[in-house]
């Protein structure tokens, strides 16, 4: 492959017409911009500037396209971008208060926004029966058609489940209610001290956490005689899979999936990559690795493998945490798969280890029943019961002890490693919202490794 | 005139949504493929052509003259599509031949037969297929009784038996032929049942093999059917994405729909993916205009005839 910026194939001339039509262009695109990102900056870094850097306009490797997109803010909409050494709390604003005490829960339909096969729909009805209301749930397949859809107004939702790569665009466009305390007495009694203050929304002003997980690997051990837990690096085992051919999977999406060869190089060099990085050279080279995989194994992306694992359709999966523990809970049914036949690694620090959040948006008609849905959620049987009896994914409990899903025989101990524990935020990283630019990388390399 | 009249009045319409819904949408996919992104990673369509962007365009049409990743999708949909469509040819022709020739009474029950399947969804369909061609599916071992993974394997179209799902190319134009094909055969259905069987009595008392009949014959006059047949199946195809999603999920099996659907799902790159969106536009308007020149031809033939 030729470098992205060598263009031989275009004369110069015609680059030269094609950029004089394009600045035309970009001056338009910046105005639009102006008059339409009208929010104010709600976001105050730790150090006080509250102001975002620009990046560098040179727009590494991203091609012709990428330099005349309009000057890059150090977020969306100019917003700093969360991190665990550069929190963020999101400003309350005049134009956007928090509702006020006391009021009483509404009642009617409690429309939640989340993504596929992510709640209980018994939870959702016990809500119902609490409250004297109807949940009706909706679904969406990315946060950026979640924004999106919330953005257009036409489709009014409560609660939102959503996470920190893309918290950013929440708070660009200003589509959060600010939370008020009073009701959500379960976030400081039942949460993890680590995420009641989160870095990515310092005071939890606008979001409590829903569910964790974790980047690692799930395999079938009745299948594979290899103890990847025990190899020096265990993501080797991807590149070394070619007698599986056809039955190793990678999780279809960019961040999960480039961030896996990234935690190997790290693994094998000893340092810990910043999973976060917008580096080119590292985004492609990432790329590049995953490629190697095509050859070896017919790798297949997908983010079914809480299914085809018990199924026995693959046998090796890059794989969320809970998914694992889905399969455990939820897929075994009907097929000849023993809950011991399914293995799970994942790292003990330096890979990926996030939460998605609960938040409400701010065109919500009914604040208090959002709040008490909050609530509801973050209570700790009904969080318990959400997660044993169908999701799969660890609510991040103070009481919940993980051990005795495995003395009780829940979960075999093959899957240990697929729990989360408080301590691992400290350790690893989340996957989180990138400069517009950023982001562009990972979708350039990730579109390449997609094509074959 | 008075007929003529009426008629225009009943068809406005059907084109007036036919204008809003292609022409306004892809004047709309158009201006976004020459727009641009803002600072919330927003698509910002430039409306007016005299402003548009071709920094996206040029850098497409860069990555195709390069061998980029969009040259490897644009050419394995081409060739995904061009054996799809010549063996739901070999397979379709000898039914609508027989429906429409040999079928007698039974003509109308065999048509039935043929279209029910397709009653049901497509994605649901191709979700059975997935069931059928698992390691343990009856698919996989009907095909493995009749020694038909064997044959692929030798032709090295399958790589281990029962690996059907196994991220196989073979796998999913068979599943695009199977999905399409119906499409295929009511066409030609309709063309060779029109077909005065005179015609083909005067070619074989005249002295023709009931070979040269056909070629001579009703191979041309089916031509249109053919063509209709294949365009219809033909569109489709190319902006296919889910079929290869579904049996295979392999990076070496995605077509130019997988790479639309990633890019303008999510993400930074949805301004690139509304320009493979007219690219392959381009293309299909291509096929569409030799098939319009064809028929309009055929016409114009018969006319002077």
């Amino acid at each position: 492959m030729r470098h992205p910026k060598d263009r031989s194939g275009v004369t110069r001339k015609q680059l030269l017409r094609g950029a004089a039509v394009a600045v035309g262009g970009a001056g338009a695109a910046a105005a639009l911009a102006a008059c339409q990102n009208t929010t104010t900056a709600i976001g105050a870094c730790e150090d006080g500037t509250g102001e975002g850097t620009v990046a560098g306009g040179d727009g590494g490797g991203g091609g012709l396209a990428s330099n005349l997109v309009v000057a890059k803010p150090a977020g969306p909409g100019g917003l700093p971008l969360p991190r665990a050494d550069n929190s963020v709390e999101w400003a309350i604003t005049e134009d956007n208060p928090m509702p006020p005490e006391g009021l009483k829960t509404e009642g009617g339909t409690l429309r939640f926004f989340n993504y596929p096969d992510y709640i209980d729909p018994g939870t959702l009805k016990k809500f119902g029966k609490q409250f004297d209301c109807k949940v009706a749930p909706g679904t969406y397949n990315s946060e950026d058609e979640a924004v999106a859809k919330l953005r257009s107004g036409q489709v009014p939702f409560d609660v939102l489940v959503f996470s920190a790569t893309h918290i950013v665009d929440l708070m660009a466009r200003q589509l959060l209610l600010p939370l008020n305390r009073a009701y959500l007495p379960n976030l400081e009694k039942n949460i993890w001290p680590q995420l009641q203050d989160p870095f990515y929304d310092r005071g939890s002003n606008y979001t409590v956490p829903y569910l964790t997980w974790q980047d690692g690997i799930g395999w079938r051990n009745d299948k594979i005689d290899a103890d990847i837990g025990a190899m020096d690096v265990p993501w080797d085992i991807f590149w070394e899979s070619e007698d599986w051919r056809g039955k190793v999977g990678l999780l279809d999406d960019k961040r999960d999936g480039l961030s896996m060869p990234m935690q190997r190089d790290a693994m094998r060099g000893g340092y810990v990559a910043d999973l976060n990085t917008e580096d080119p050279e590292l985004i492609a080279k990432a790329g590049s690795d995953l490629e190697e995989l095509n050859d070896i194994c017919n790798i297949k992306v997908t983010i079914t493998q809480y299914q085809t694992l018990p199924e026995g359709k693959s046998w090796l999966n890059h794989a969320w945490s809970g998914d694992l523990l889905n399969a455990v809970i939820f897929y075994l049914e009907g097929t000849d798969t023993k809950p011991q036949d399914l293995s799970y690694w994942g790292p003990d620090s330096g890979g990926v280890v996030q939460n998605d959040f609960l938040c409400i948006p701010r065109t919500t008609d009914k604040p208090a029943l959002a709040h008490a849905f909050l609530n509801f959620l973050l209570d700790e049987k009904n969080a318990y019961d959400n997660m044993i009896n169908y999701v799969g994914y660890q609510p991040p409990q103070k009481n919940f002890d993980p051990d005795t899903l495995i003395t009780s025989g829940l979960i075999p101990r093959t899957l240990e490693k697929a729990i989360i524990r408080p301590e691992q935020f400290a350790v690893n990283q989340e996957v989180l919202q990138l400069t517009v630019e950023g982001e562009r990388e990972w979708d350039q390399a990730w579109s390449k490794f997609k094509a074959g | 005139m008075g007929g003529r009249w009426i008629w225009r009045v009943l068809a406005l319409p059907g084109v007036v949504w036919l204008s809003l819904f292609f022409l306004v949408a892809f004047y709309a996919v158009l201006c976004v493929a020459f727009g641009n992104t803002n600072t919330l990673n927003e698509l910002v369509p430039f409306w007016s052509p005299t402003q548009w962007n071709v920094g996206y365009v040029l850098d497409v049409l860069q990555n195709i003259w390069d061998g980029g990743q969009f040259l490897t999708v644009f050419l394995r949909t081409f060739a995904y599509v061009a054996i799809a469509l010549a063996v739901a040819l070999l397979i379709g022709y000898p039914v609508a031949y027989f429906t429409a020739r040999h079928a007698g009474r039974w003509k109308g029950l065999l048509l039935l037969a043929i279209v029910l399947p397709f009653w049901i969804n497509y994605l649901m369909r191709m979700l059975a297929w997935i069931n059928l061609l698992s390691p343990d599916g009856w698919g996989t071992k009907v095909l493995h009784a009749l020694s038909i993974d064997q044959l692929f394997i030798a032709l090295g179209l399958l790589e281990g038996e029962g690996g059907w799902l196994e991220g196989q190319a073979s796998t999913v134009v068979i599943a695009l032929i199977y999905g399409y094909i119906p499409f295929l055969i009511i066409p030609l259905f309709v063309a060779l049942d029109r077909i005065d069987q005179r015609q083909i009595e005067a070619a074989r008392d005249l002295g023709g093999s009931p070979f040269s009949a056909f070629r001579r014959i009703t191979l041309p006059l089916s031509m249109p059917g053919i063509l209709a047949g294949v365009v219809l199946i033909a569109l489709p195809m190319f902006g296919d994405y889910y079929t290869a999603d579904l049996v295979s999920a392999s990076t070496r099996t995605s077509m130019i729909g997988n790479q639309i659907d990633q890019l303008t799902r999510q993400g930074s790159e949805k301004v690139t993916g509304a320009v493979l969106t007219i690219l392959l536009s381009l293309v299909l308007l291509l096929l569409m205009l030799y098939y319009l020149r064809y028929t309009r031809r055929a016409s114009a033939e018969a006319g002077a005839t």
